[in-house]
C-alpha cells in the first residue's frame, strides 16, 4: 500500500491535476494506494482572507471570493460550498472570527478540493474529509495534535473497508476533528502530517510528497547551479534539514515515520522518473560525503547579551531565554562561551527590535546585564550530515574552507548529536560561504 | 457516586446485587455511597436522576422504556462511572468501543468487564481516557475475581517483568484435567457444558482466543506493549488427543505473544486443576512468582466490578 500527497501546486489547474490523476493509475498497477491532498493553490491564503472580511462584516467580499471558488472548485461537491457561504454569512451576521471557526473555514480548502480530484479520477475514488477518514486531534485550534493510537484505530477502521473493495480514498490533508466532531487544521503544511499518519496507520510500504520539486538538492540551486540531489537521507538529516526550510515537508510529518520506519519520498509529481529524495532509517552506505547539505538562512540578526554580572550567577541564561519566549520571538541558534561574558542569539531579523526591547526592559533596566547589541544582515550557514557523526577534523574542514574565502564567522553552534554545525556570517558573505563549503564538503 | 450500567446480563445483575448487600460496608470503609442512576441493555433503559430502586430493578418491577440506545443514554445521563457489561462480541467489537468512547468524551470514568474492545482497541481506549482524564478499569477482564492485573502490575513497579505465562481459561482447564484422566476431548467438552462450565458454543474457550484476549490485556497494562489480538499466535485444543501427559493451554508473553497446549511439569506452580487459573510472572530479580485462584463467573466478576470501583473512588475523589 502506498499513500501519494499532493501540494496544492500539483492541483492547481485540470491540467496539473490530470497530470497527478496519471501518476495515481501508474503507481496503483503495482499496490493499492491512498490520495491525499492539499486545498488548490493558494485557496487556504483565500479562505484566510475571507474569514476575516466576513467576521469584519465585508459581504462584498464574501460574494466576490464564492463565485471565484465556484468557478475554480467546478464539478466538486457543491453542497459543501452552500454550507461554506452558510458559515461565511454567519460569520459576518456575529461580527467575530474565533480559532475554531476559523478552523472551519480553512477546511473547506481540502474538504472542496478531495471531491473534485476524486470526481476528476474516476468512479474508484472516494472522497473522505479528515473527520471522515477518523483524523481525531486534541482542540488546539490551527496547530491541533492528533490522538496517535485513537487516530491510527479510527484511520485503519474507516479506510481498510474501501481499500479492500478496492477504491482508492482521497482524503483531504492538513483537516482532522475533535472527538466531539468539530473541524481542526494540523497547522501549516499539515498535509504531511495527514499522509504520513495515514500511511502508519495503514501499514504502508511508502509515503510519496509530490509536489514540483525533485527531491531535496544538496543546496539552494540559486546558490551553488549544479547542486547534486540529495538521493537517500536519514530520517535524523531530514529532521535537521527540514528546519532550514528545505522545500516540501512539514517537520511533524515525519514523527509517524519514524515510528513506524515508513520510507517518506519526494517527488516531481509531472517527472517522477526524474529521481526522488529517500527519507528512510538509513542513508545509502556507499554515499561517501561527508557533509551531506549545505543551508543558508537568510535575514538572520544576532543579538548578544553582555555584561560583567552575568558571570557566575545561576539563572541567567533562563531569564534571557523566557524573556525572549514571553515576547512570543522563535530562537534559531544559541551560542555561549565557558567564561559567561555574552550569550549570543540569532533569531529573525524582523524580530530583533521586538527582542532587543523585551531584554532592556526585562534585564538591563533591573541591571542585571551590561547591554544588548545588535547586529543586523546576518546569515546562519548550516551543515548536515550523517557523515559528520564521530568524524575527525569534519569542523577543521568547515573552518578552513570558510576561511580560506575569507569569510569571518561570528558564532558557532554545533548540536550534541553531531549531525550539524550551524554558524552565523555576515549577510553580504552568506553566498560565498555556502558555495565555499559546497565545494570542501560535498561535491 | 453516579453508575450507569451497560449490559444487564449475569455480571451486570450481580454487581447490582452486591453493591447493595456491601452497602454500609462502602460507605464505612471507603465512604463511598455508589448509586445506580441508570441500566441500559440492547432493547432499552431503565433511568433516574437519583437513583434506582435496587429490589425493584432485581426484582424486574422498574418499567423499561423500549427504543433508548445505549450511546444516547451514556451521552446523556448524568452519571460519574459506567460500566460496560456488555456480551463479548468479537465479531462486532465496533458496539462495546464505541459505548467506551462515549463515555470518556463526555467526561465519565469506565470500566469493562467486556472483553471485545480490550482484545483489538486498547491502545486506542487508554489514550482517549488519558486524554479526557477520566480513569479506565477492567480488572474484571483476567482472572475475574482474583485480581491478576493489579497484583502484575504491581509486581512490575519495582521490579523489570521479563515476561509472563498463566492458565488464563478454567473452561479448557478442566477439560485438559478430565483429559488427563483418559476422558475423550468430546466427552470431557460435553460435561463441562453439562456442568455450566462451557459455554452451549465453545469456541472461544477451546480455540484458545478467550486466552488471547486475556494475554492482550496483560501484555498491554502490565508491559505497556501496544498489543492487539492479530499479533497472539494461537492454538486451541479442539480435537487434541492426550496420552498421560501433562498438558495445560498456556498463554505466554515474552518477545512474542502465544497461546497454545503446552507440557507442564507436575508439581510446579501453574500445574493447577480443574477451573482454576494461575498467572506467573517472571521477575529480573524476583524470579518467578505465581498467583493462583478461580476464574470467572457472574458474582466473582461482579467483585472485580467493586474493586475497580473502590480504586477509581480513591483514585479520582479522595487522597488516600
Amino acid at each position: 500500500m502506498r499513500v501519494l500527497k499532493f501540494g496544492g501546486s500539483s492541483l492547481a489547474t485540470q491540467e496539473k491535476r490530470r497530470t497527478a490523476e496519471e501518476l495515481v493509475r501508474a503507481c496503483r498497477r503495482d499496490e493499492a494506494v491512498v490520495v491525499v491532498v492539499s486545498a488548490l493553490d493558494g485557496m487556504t491564503e483565500l479562505l484566510e482572507e475571507v474569514g476575516t472580511a466576513a467576521a469584519a462584516g465585508d459581504r462584498t467580499c464574501v460574494h466576490r471570493f464564492l463565485a471565484e471558488i465556484r468557478e475554480r472548485h467546478e464539478g466538486s461537491d457543491m453542497a459543501l460550498l452552500a454550507e461554506l457561504e452558510h458559515v461565511l454569512f454567519g460569520l459576518a451576521a456575529i461580527g467575530e472570527i474565533t480559532p475554531r471557526t476559523r478552523d472551519l473555514v480553512l477546511s473547506f480548502g481540502e474538504r472542496l478540493s478531495a471531491p473534485l480530484f476524486a470526481a476528476e479520477l474516476g468512479p474508484e475514488a472516494q472522497a473522505f474529509d479528515g473527520k471522515q477518514a477518523g483524523i481525531v486531534t486534541d482542540e488546539r485550534w490551527g496547530e491541533a495534535s492528533p490522538l496517535r493510537e485513537v487516530t491510527r484505530f479510527e484511520v485503519s477502521r474507516r479506510l481498510r473497508p474501501p481499500l479492500d473493495a478496492g477504491r482508492i480514498p482521497v482524503v483531504t490533508g492538513f483537516v482532522g476533528a475533535t472527538q466531539h466532531g468539530a473541524y481542526t487544521t494540523l497547522g501549516r503544511g499539515g498535509s504531511d502530517f495527514t499522509a504520513t499518519l495515514i500511511g502508519a496507520a495503514l501499514g504502508a510500504a511508502e509515503v510519496w510528497l509530490c509536489s514540483d520539486v525533485d527531491g531535496i538538492k544538496a543546496a539552494n540551486p540559486k546558490i551553488v547551479p549544479d547542486a547534486r540531489r540529495l538521493d537517500t537521507i536519514s530520517f535524523l538529516e531530514a529532521l535537521e534539514i527540514v528546519q532550514f526550510g528545505a522545500k516540501g515537508i512539514h517537520p511533524r510529518a515525519l514523527e509517524p515515520a519514524i515510528e513506524h520506519n515508513i520510507p517518506v519520498r519526494i517527488v516531481n509529481t509531472a517527472h517522477p522518473d526524474r529521481g526522488a529524495t529517500v527519507i528512510g532509517a538509513r542513508r545509502a552506505s556507499d554515499d561517501a560525503h561527508v557533509a551531506g547539505s549545505v543551508h543558508l538562512v537568510e535575514d538572520v540578526a544576532l543579538l548578544t547579551v553582555a555584561g560583567a554580572a552575568m558571570v557566575g550567577r545561576p539563572g541567567t541564561a533562563a531569564r534571557v531565554f523566557q524573556t525572549i519566549a514571553d515576547a512570543g520571538i522563535n530562537i534559531l541558534m544559541i551560542s555561549q562561551s565557558v567564561s559567561e561574558a555574552g550569550i549570543s542569539i540569532a533569531l529573525r531579523r524582523r524580530q530583533a527590535d521586538r527582542a532587543r526591547a523585551a531584554l532592556e526592559g526585562a534585564l538591563v533596566r533591573t541591571g542585571y546585564v551590561r547591554g544588548i547589541i545588535v547586529e543586523e544582515d546576518m546569515s546562519i550557514i548550516a551543515i548536515v550530515g550523517e557523515g559528520m557523526r564521530g568524524t575527525p577534523g569534519v569542523a577543521a574542514r568547515v573552518f578552513g574552507a570558510v576561511a580560506r574565502a575569507g569569510i569571518n564567522v561570528v558564532a558557532i553552534a554545533q548540536g550534541s548529536s553531531e549531525l550539524s554545525i550551524s554558524f552565523v556570517v555576515s549577510a553580504s558573505q552568506g553566498h560565498s560561504a555556502v558555495r565555499a563549503l559546497y565545494a570542501e564538503l560535498v561535491s | 457516586m453516579r453508575i450507569l450500567i451497560v449490559g444487564f446480563g449475569v455480571v451486570g445483575q450481580a454487581t447490582v446485587g452486591l453493591l447493595a448487600e456491601q452497602r454500609s460496608r462502602l460507605a464505612q470503609q471507603h465512604g463511598l455511597n455508589p448509586r445506580i442512576v441508570g441500566v441500559v441493555n440492547s432493547t432499552g433503559a431503565i433511568t433516574s436522576t437519583k437513583e434506582l430502586d435496587v429490589a425493584a430493578l432485581l426484582g424486574g418491577e422498574l418499567p423499561w422504556t423500549r427504543g433508548r440506545s445505549a450511546l444516547e443514554v451514556i451521552s446523556q445521563v448524568e452519571a460519574d462511572v459506567v460500566i460496560e457489561a456488555g456480551p463479548t462480541s468479537l465479531a462486532d467489537p465496533g458496539a462495546g468501543i464505541e459505548r467506551l468512547q462515549a463515555a470518556f468524551r463526555t467526561g465519565k470514568h469506565a470500566i469493562s468487564v467486556n472483553k471485545a474492545p480490550l482484545a483489538v482497541a486498547m491502545p486506542p481506549l487508554l489514550e482517549l481516557a488519558r486524554y479526557n482524564g477520566v480513569q479506565f478499569r477492567f480488572s474484571g477482564t483476567v482472572g475475574g475475581g482474583t485480581p491478576f492485573l493489579d497484583w502484575a502490575a504491581r509486581c512490575a513497579d519495582g521490579d523489570e517483568v521479563l515476561g509472563m505465562r498463566g492458565i488464563l481459561n478454567g473452561t479448557t482447564n478442566y477439560i485438559l484435567t478430565q483429559m488427563r484422566r483418559e476422558m475423550p476431548f468430546d466427552v470431557a467438552l460435553a460435561e463441562a457444558q453439562r456442568k455450566g462450565y462451557a459455554e452451549a458454543d465453545p469456541t472461544m474457550d477451546i480455540d484458545g482466543i478467550d486466552s488471547a484476549i486475556k494475554l492482550v490485556i496483560l501484555a498491554n497494562t502490565v508491559l505497556g506493549r501496544r498489543a492487539v489480538l492479530s499479533d497472539v499466535s494461537v492454538t486451541g485444543i479442539r480435537g487434541l488427543r492426550l496420552g498421560t501427559d501433562n498438558v495445560r493451554l498456556l498463554a505466554e508473553v515474552g518477545e512474542t505473544l502465544s497461546v497454545a497446549p503446552r507440557h507442564i511439569d507436575r508439581g510446579s506452580p501453574l500445574d493447577v486443576s480443574g477451573t482454576l487459573n494461575a498467572l506467573s510472572v517472571l521477575l529480573r530479580n524476583g524470579g518467578e512468582v505465581t498467583l493462583v485462584g478461580r476464574g470467572a463467573g457472574g458474582p466473582e466478576t461482579a467483585t472485580s466490578v467493586v474493586r475497580d470501583l473502590i480504586s477509581i473512588w480513591h483514585s479520582h475523589w479522595t487522597n488516600r
